[in-house]
C-alpha cells in the first residue's frame, strides 16, 4: 500500500541514511590527520612554598607557583570536523614516592571561529600545583607540556600532545610566608 | 473528519510510485554529493547538513503529493462481469505441494 505516509516514511529514512553516510565521510576525511602543532612554553617565574595541605594527612606539602608564557598557532588543527579544542597545560615530574606525577595547571577552551593564535603572557596557573609530599623542593626536572583534546563533529576524540616542552627546576629553599 | 481526509486524493499508480521513488532518491543523492563537496571546500559541515535538508524539502514537495505525472498509467481493470457468471468463477486453488522427501 503506497500512501502519502509511506512515501514520507521512505523519503525520511533514505535521507537519514544518506546523512549518516555523509557524517561518516566527514569523519573519514579527517581521521588520519596529524593534529599536533609546535608550542612554545616559557616559564618566567618560579616560587615554592611549603603550606598546610588540608586535603591530605595533616602535614605540610609543597606548593609551587608558576608564571608562564604560551604561544602557539592552532589554526592548522581546525577543519570541518572540529568543534572546539580543550587545551591543558600539565606538569610531569618524578619524585621518590612516585615514578610519574602529572598535575594539570591551567586549561582553556578554544571554540571554532575564535582567535586561533595563542599568545599568552605572564599567565598564572588556574589550579594549585600541589605535590603530595615534599617532592617539589629541589626537583630539577619538571616538564611542562601543552596537550589538547580535539572535540569533533563525528568520530573519535583524539588526545594530542603538542610538540614543545619546557623544563624547569624548583629552588632548594622555600619561600617563607610573610606575616602581615 | 475522517471523511475529509480520505477524500483528499493521494493515490499514485504503480509506475508513478516507481518514478516518485527514483526522483526522491536522485534528488537526495545529488544534494548529498553537492553538500559534501561544498562543506569540504568551505570547511563547514553544517552547510552539508543544510544542503541535504534542502534536498529533502524539495523531494517532499515533488514526490509526496500525487502530481498528475504520477497518475499517467492507471491500471486497466477488467470490465464488470455480468451477475450470472459471478458464482461459477471460483478457481481451484493451485497450490502444488512439494513432493515429500523420502529417506
Amino acid at each position: 500500500m503506497n500512501t502519502v505516509l509511506s512515501r514520507a516514511n521512505s523519503l525520511f529514512a533514505f535521507s537519514l541514511s544518506v546523512m549518516a553516510a555523509l557524517t561518516f565521510g566527514c569523519f573519514i576525511t579527517t581521521a588520519f590527520k596529524d593534529r599536533s602543532v609546535p608550542v612554545d612554553i616559557h616559564v618566567s617565574k618560579v616560587m615554592l612554598k611549603n603550606v598546610d595541605d588540608f586535603t591530605g594527612p595533616r602535614e605540610r606539602s609543597d606548593l609551587g607557583f608558576l608564571t608562564f608564557d604560551i604561544s602557539a598557532d592552532l589554526q592548522p588543527i581546525f577543519d570541518w570536523n572540529v568543534k572546539q579544542l580543550f587545551l591543558y597545560l600539565s606538569a610531569e615530574y618524578t619524585t621518590k614516592s612516585n615514578a610519574l606525577n602529572q598535575v594539570v595547571l591551567w586549561d582553556k577552551i578554544v571554540l571554532r571561529g575564535e582567535q586561533t593564535k595563542l599568545y599568552l603572557k605572564d599567565m598564572k596557573s588556574k589550579y594549585f600545583f600541589f605535590d603530595d609530599g615534599n617532592g617539589l623542593r629541589a626537583n630539577k626536572n619538571i616538564t611542562l607540556t601543552l596537550s589538547w583534546n580535539v572535540v569533533p563533529n563525528a568520530g573519535i576524540l583524539p588526545l594530542v600532545i603538542g610538540s614543545g616542552h619546557e623544563s624547569l627546576t624548583f629552588p632548594d629553599t622555600y619561600e617563607t610566608t610573610k606575616s602581615y | 473528519m475522517q471523511s475529509i481526509f480520505s477524500s483528499i486524493p493521494t493515490h499514485m499508480d504503480y509506475k508513478g510510485q516507481k518514478l516518485a521513488e527514483q526522483i526522491f532518491q536522485g534528488i537526495i543523492l545529488v544534494s548529498a554529493v553537492i553538500g559534501f563537496i561544498y562543506g569540504l571546500i568551505i570547511e563547514q559541515f553544517g552547510w552539508t547538513v543544510y544542503i541535504v535538508l534542502g534536498g529533502f524539502a524539495i523531494s517532499c514537495l515533488l514526490t509526496l503529493p500525487p502530481w498528475p505525472v504520477y497518475r499517467r498509467n492507471p491500471l486497466a481493470w477488467q470490465p464488470v462481469l455480468a451477475e450470472s457468471q459471478g458464482e461459477a468463477r471460483e478457481k481451484p486453488q493451485e497450490n502444488p505441494k512439494k513432493p515429500r522427501k523420502h529417506k
